[in-house]
């Protein structure tokens, strides 16, 4: 039996589906039986994200409405033979599937996948009951925003109230360099605020904007410091102990190659 | 009148018993026998929560006690207390009281009910309570804490309160860290000035002075 993760965020545009995206393909990477699913129904996008767009055939809502099987609407990705896609229906809209529907989807899908991780829909109405309807765990993602962190306070709390209980941080887009100047939330107020554990750092960084419109995850990138971020979070997800990164030390060629040969920072 | 000598009264923890003040023990012992023998099924297993009224010294607390528990199978929640600031400053009972209790020596001493919550209040959560409230966690922004008495945050309040909801003026806000979005007591609503960011964390309380909202520490000394 696998995990049901959802990702969740409560506001628009603060990463849920490139996260998603990210965590999927980690895991495929590390040899899980992955499946992931869009619960954006009419606002599809992770196929996009993942390039699988031109593969969809059936949907999640022609699963549901049992119009055609599980199988036949479950895409595999294009370079992993693990890693699995539901997209998500694009004329429908979140009233064509219901809690219990996607509950039900969920645990048929935990049966044969380690991880089932649901791309929750920005905002706290039916899409939002859909996709946690069948989660037993939950990330929430935010950015170092005061309106993300509000929204992501509210989603913590109506999570708790659905009895998903201790739902894990992700932090995105952070720009350390801001930090520093006080122009950005730190980490410390973010977290002194949602009260939750947080289980990854993920800095602002151009190659996620490049391999989200290649439709290639950025966790793949092994020159990206998003991309080890999104690998600490996968082996965190997994169980692993793994220490936060310094965000400061490697941004430059010099500095990371140094790292690589065991130099300590050059300064 | 001996009819009322002892009450059941239900509330949402369950049955409280009041005792009349001037009743002996004998009496409330016969009452309690008088009202509960005949509906005895009624009453077993019955969540008791406390006694209310008659103080009771130890002895005859524990009896009663024992009699509710052993002889009519109720469930007895309550524990005794020493005299307690609430006792002592409710104006009714003070005359009652016999000379071993000492009132205490403090101004500002009130009793009422009180909600204790034990979390996190987050972002849309709204605590509403006829009484006080407590809460032992944060308050977070576009949370909301209602009450119609006082309220007690155990830790950074940031969200909005509304104290003394009913129009009591001497109701007061108090947090470990009182840095709320607005604060309002009765019908005055105040804010905190615009770009204000209170960088120090000190236990502070707001009350109500002449017509307006003032927020001082409440440990003048840290």
């Amino acid at each position: 039996m696998g995990e049901v993760i959802v990702v969740t965020s409560g506001k628009g545009g603060v990463g849920k589906t490139t996260t998603t995206a990210n965590l999927g393909t980690g895991l495929a990477l590390r040899g899980k039986n992955v499946v992931l699913v869009d619960a954006d129904i009419g606002l599809r996008n992770l196929d996009v994200v993942m390039g699988l767009e031109n593969r969809i055939v059936y949907d999640l809502v022609d699963v549901v409405d049992g119009n055609c099987r599980l199988r036949q609407a479950l895409i595999k990705d294009k370079r992993y033979s693990t890693l699995y896609l539901l997209p998500a229906a694009q004329t429908k809209d979140k009233s064509a599937v219901n809690p219990q529907q996607m509950q039900k989807l969920c645990q048929e899908l935990a049966e044969e996948y380690d991880y089932v991780i649901v791309d929750c829909p920005a905002g706290i109405e039916q899409g939002f009951k859909n996709a946690i309807a069948g989660a037993s765990r939950a990330v929430v993602v935010t950015t170092p925003e005061v309106s993300a962190v509000r929204d992501a306070d509210r989603i913590i709390g109506l999570l708790e109230a659905s009895g998903l209980r201790n739902p894990q941080l992700v932090i995105n887009r952070l720009r350390i360099d801001m930090v520093k100047r006080g122009d950005m939330m730190n980490i410390d107020d973010m977290i002194d605020i949602l009260a939750i554990d947080l289980i990854g750092v993920v800095p602002d960084d151009e190659a996620i904007v490049i391999s989200t419109n290649r439709g290639e995850p950025a966790v793949t990138n092994e020159a990206s410091m998003a991309g080890q971020a999104y690998r600490n979070i996968v082996r965190r997800i997994m169980g692993e102990d793994v220490p936060f990164m310094n965000l400061e030390s490697d941004s430059g060629f010099v500095s990371r190659l140094a790292k690589m040969f065991g130099f300590k920072k050059i300064k | 009148m001996s009819e009322n000598a002892v009450v059941f009264k239900g509330t949402k923890e369950g049955l409280h018993v009041v005792l009349k003040e001037e009743m002996s023990m004998q009496e409330i012992k016969d009452n309690l026998e008088k009202k509960v023998k005949p509906s005895k099924k009624f009453f077993e297993g019955a969540r008791i929560v406390d006694f209310r009224g008659k103080r009771l010294s130890r002895t005859e607390y524990d009896e009663l006690k024992d009699i509710m528990q052993q002889e009519y199978g109720m469930l007895f929640l309550g524990e005794y207390r020493e005299l307690t600031a609430e006792a002592a400053q409710d104006k009714d009972e003070t005359k009652e009281l016999s000379s071993s209790y000492v009132k205490l020596p403090y101004e500002n001493v009130l009793s009422d009910d009180a909600l204790f919550v034990r979390a996190t209040i987050r972002s849309g959560q709204l605590i509403d309570y006829k009484g006080n409230i407590v809460i032992v966690g944060d308050v977070n922004p576009g949370a909301f804490i209602r009450a119609t008495g006082s309220i007690v945050v155990m830790g950074n309040f940031r969200g909005v309160a509304h104290a003394g909801a009913k129009g009591d003026y001497s109701a007061f806000v108090a947090a470990f860290n009182l840095q709320p979005t607005q604060l309002r007591i009765g019908d005055i609503i105040t804010r905190s000035p615009d770009g204000f960011i209170n960088k120090q964390a000190i236990p502070e309380i707001a009350v109500v002075k002449k017509g307006s909202i003032v927020v001082e520490p409440y440990l003048p000394n840290k």
